[in-house]
């Protein structure tokens, strides 16, 4: 067999294998393009969905902004217990529905989910992304209360959930982010960090307090309370 | 054969008949032959495979935003900037007001902020690239999946772990139709659907069947649940 036929072989399966080799990399590797069709069918069809972009406005957003002025239904404020938490300006005591141990629980998860970032699991102000920011020393970051403390116990119910929709002071406002049941929610279970961080014996039903044994009555009281405050939705 | 038969000087130079060592070439040739069409089929197979056309797609972001920092290192749950995943079809990017949140009073100088700061105070969205599209004529729900105890992970991967978000899966149909039509390797508990790197206590396999049989979860494969 001339050479020839030989160099050719081998040249050509060594051409074969050029596809292969970018097929690997195209498998294994990312990419800022995006996929490419063959065929576009109706991939792309001339509406607008969710957060896209359209060109019916003149700034390109799909989703309109309300027009100034407008107040979203639940958004109103005015004389409603539940959904502003004060009647004229006096706040609201006790809960507009009664509180469950469902609502507890729903508390718990939105409260790991939105407050605890900040407050920390517990609610003693010592979040991961409150310490992260104290770390970076930039003075403009101002700690989180903690929420067990004396005077924020003494607040209503009503101005806590007004905390939660409005912020207060320095802290943002999260009525965009959780609705009015689940403020409420929060609320219940913040209240149940400080029964469980600041209460005294004393609160316990009689059995209970049986079983948690002769003193340090306080201390176990405590723990065995936030435990419970801990087990929130860890994202590790 | 023929020519063997036929031309006893065998390797003579005459241009018409194949010279004799064409015969050692026979079986290399025809198994290319043969090959071939198979190559170039399975290339064009493997090359328009999501594997190779939509996994691994990571557009440049017009923010350095990073999920490894921000749901990795500061553990801040999804549904904190992805409020609509529970209750809607859509995830929904978080509103720039989410991110002030926090850049009021973190990083309130920083150069990688700058689009952030600028679309707050104009009130444009900041234009992020869409990562993950299905085609138009497709209808998916995130509540439909999260609520039922499918974590995210399932179909987007380790987030938690993504600098710049990649998608992770090929989202084409097939793929959609093999977890319907199976979906006990990956249903958890409700609680733990944000989880990264869940690690359930009993074999997934238990706990996916236990799920399942307890919620009824029976996702449908008839074309009219994702084609209406
Ligand atoms: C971005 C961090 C952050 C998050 C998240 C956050 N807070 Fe705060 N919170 C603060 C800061 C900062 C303060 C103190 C404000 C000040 O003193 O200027 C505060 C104060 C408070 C106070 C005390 C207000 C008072 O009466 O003095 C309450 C109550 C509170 N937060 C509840 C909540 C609840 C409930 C959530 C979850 C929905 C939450 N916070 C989420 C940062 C945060
Ligand atoms: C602090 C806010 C924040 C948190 C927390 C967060 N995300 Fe995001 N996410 C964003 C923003 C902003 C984008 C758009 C920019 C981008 O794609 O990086 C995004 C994009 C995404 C995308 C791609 C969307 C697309 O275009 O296809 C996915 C998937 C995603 N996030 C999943 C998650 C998951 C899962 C978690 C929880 C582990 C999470 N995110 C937590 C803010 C957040
Ligand atoms: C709950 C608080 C919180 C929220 C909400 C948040 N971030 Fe951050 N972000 C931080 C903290 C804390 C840091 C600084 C971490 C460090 O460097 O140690 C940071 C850092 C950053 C950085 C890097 C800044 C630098 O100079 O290195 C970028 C970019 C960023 N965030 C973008 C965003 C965007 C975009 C959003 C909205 C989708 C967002 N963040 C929402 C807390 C938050
Ligand atoms: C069953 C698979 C599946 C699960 C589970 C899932 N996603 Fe998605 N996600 C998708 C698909 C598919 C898209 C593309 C949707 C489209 O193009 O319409 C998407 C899109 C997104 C987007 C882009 C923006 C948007 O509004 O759709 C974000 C953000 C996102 N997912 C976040 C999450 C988070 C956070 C979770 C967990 C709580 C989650 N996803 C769970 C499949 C899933
Ligand atoms: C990891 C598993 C998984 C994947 C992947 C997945 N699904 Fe699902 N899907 C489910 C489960 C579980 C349900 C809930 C079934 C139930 O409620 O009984 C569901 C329900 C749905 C529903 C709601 C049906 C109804 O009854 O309204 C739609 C629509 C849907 N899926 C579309 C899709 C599409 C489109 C894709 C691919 C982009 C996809 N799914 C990928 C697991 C999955
Ligand atoms: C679980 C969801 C789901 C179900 C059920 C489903 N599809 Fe699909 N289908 C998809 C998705 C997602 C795509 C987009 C695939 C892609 O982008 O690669 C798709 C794409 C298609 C396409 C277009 C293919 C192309 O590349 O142009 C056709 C045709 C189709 N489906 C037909 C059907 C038929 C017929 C049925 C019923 C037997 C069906 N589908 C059931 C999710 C589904």
């Amino acid at each position: 067999m001339p050479r020839i036929m030989k160099s050719a072989a081998v040249v050509l399966t060594l051409l074969a294998l050029i596809p292969v080799l970018m097929l690997v990399k195209a498998r294994v590797t990312d990419s800022g393009r995006p996929r490419l069709s063959l065929v576009y069918d109706m991939d792309d069809q001339a509406k607008v969905k969710t957060q896209r972009a359209g060109a019916l406005f003149a700034d390109g957003r799909a989703m309109r902004p309300p027009p100034t002025g407008t107040v979203a239904r639940d958004e109103l404020v005015g004389q409603d217990r539940r959904r502003d938490g004060r009647v004229d300006t006096l706040w609201v005591e006790t809960f507009p529905a009664p509180v469950t141990a469902a609502t507890l629980e729903r508390g718990r998860e939105r409260y790991g989910v939105y407050c605890a970032p900040c407050h920390g699991l517990a609610g003693n102000g010592d979040g991961i992304v409150a310490k992260r920011a104290e770390a970076l020393m930039e003075g403009t970051w101002v700690p989180p209360s903690n929420l067990v403390d004396a005077a924020i116990r003494a607040r209503p119910v009503g101005h806590l959930y007004n905390t939660i929709r409005f912020g207060i002071r320095k802290m943002p406002a999260y009525g965009s982010q959780i609705g009015v049941d689940d403020r409420w929610a929060i609320v219940a279970y913040v209240r149940a960090l400080q029964a469980a961080q600041a209460g005294s014996p004393s609160d316990l039903p009689p059995a209970d307090l049986a079983a948690l044994g002769p003193p340090p009555a306080p201390a176990a009281a405590t723990t065995t309370a936030t435990t419970t405050g801990t087990t929130g939705t860890t994202q590790q | 054969m023929d020519s063997q038969q036929k031309d006893p000087r065998q390797g003579g130079h005459d241009p018409f008949r194949f010279p004799k060592w064409a015969n050692t070439i026979r079986l290399p040739v025809t198994l290319a032959a043969a090959l071939a069409p198979l190559y170039i089929l399975g290339l064009l197979y493997l090359l328009f495979s999501p594997g190779a056309t939509s996994v691994g797609y990571q557009p440049e972001q017009p923010v350095p935003y990073s999920h490894q920092l921000h749901a990795g290192q500061l553990g801040i749950d999804c549904r904190y900037c992805h409020t609509g995943v529970e209750t809607g079809a859509a995830a929904t990017l978080p509103p720039t007001s989410v991110c002030m949140n926090c850049h009021a009073t973190v990083r309130t100088q920083s150069e990688k902020l700058q689009l952030v700061r600028e679309s707050f105070a104009t009130g444009m969205p900041i234009p992020w690239v869409r990562v993950h599209d299905l085609p138009d004529f497709v209808y998916f729900d995130h509540s439909a999946h999260v609520r039922r105890g499918v974590g995210c992970e399932s179909c987007h991967g380790r987030v938690d772990k993504m600098e710049v978000v990649r998608q992770a899966e090929g989202l084409n149909m097939a793929w959609c139709l093999e977890c319907h039509r199976d979906p006990v390797p990956h249903l958890r508990p409700e609680d733990a659907v944000t989880v990264m790197g869940y690690v359930p206590d009993e074999p997934q396999f238990e706990l996916g069947r236990r799920l399942r049989d307890a919620r009824h979860i029976t996702p449908k494969t008839d074309c009219s649940t994702c084609h209406r």
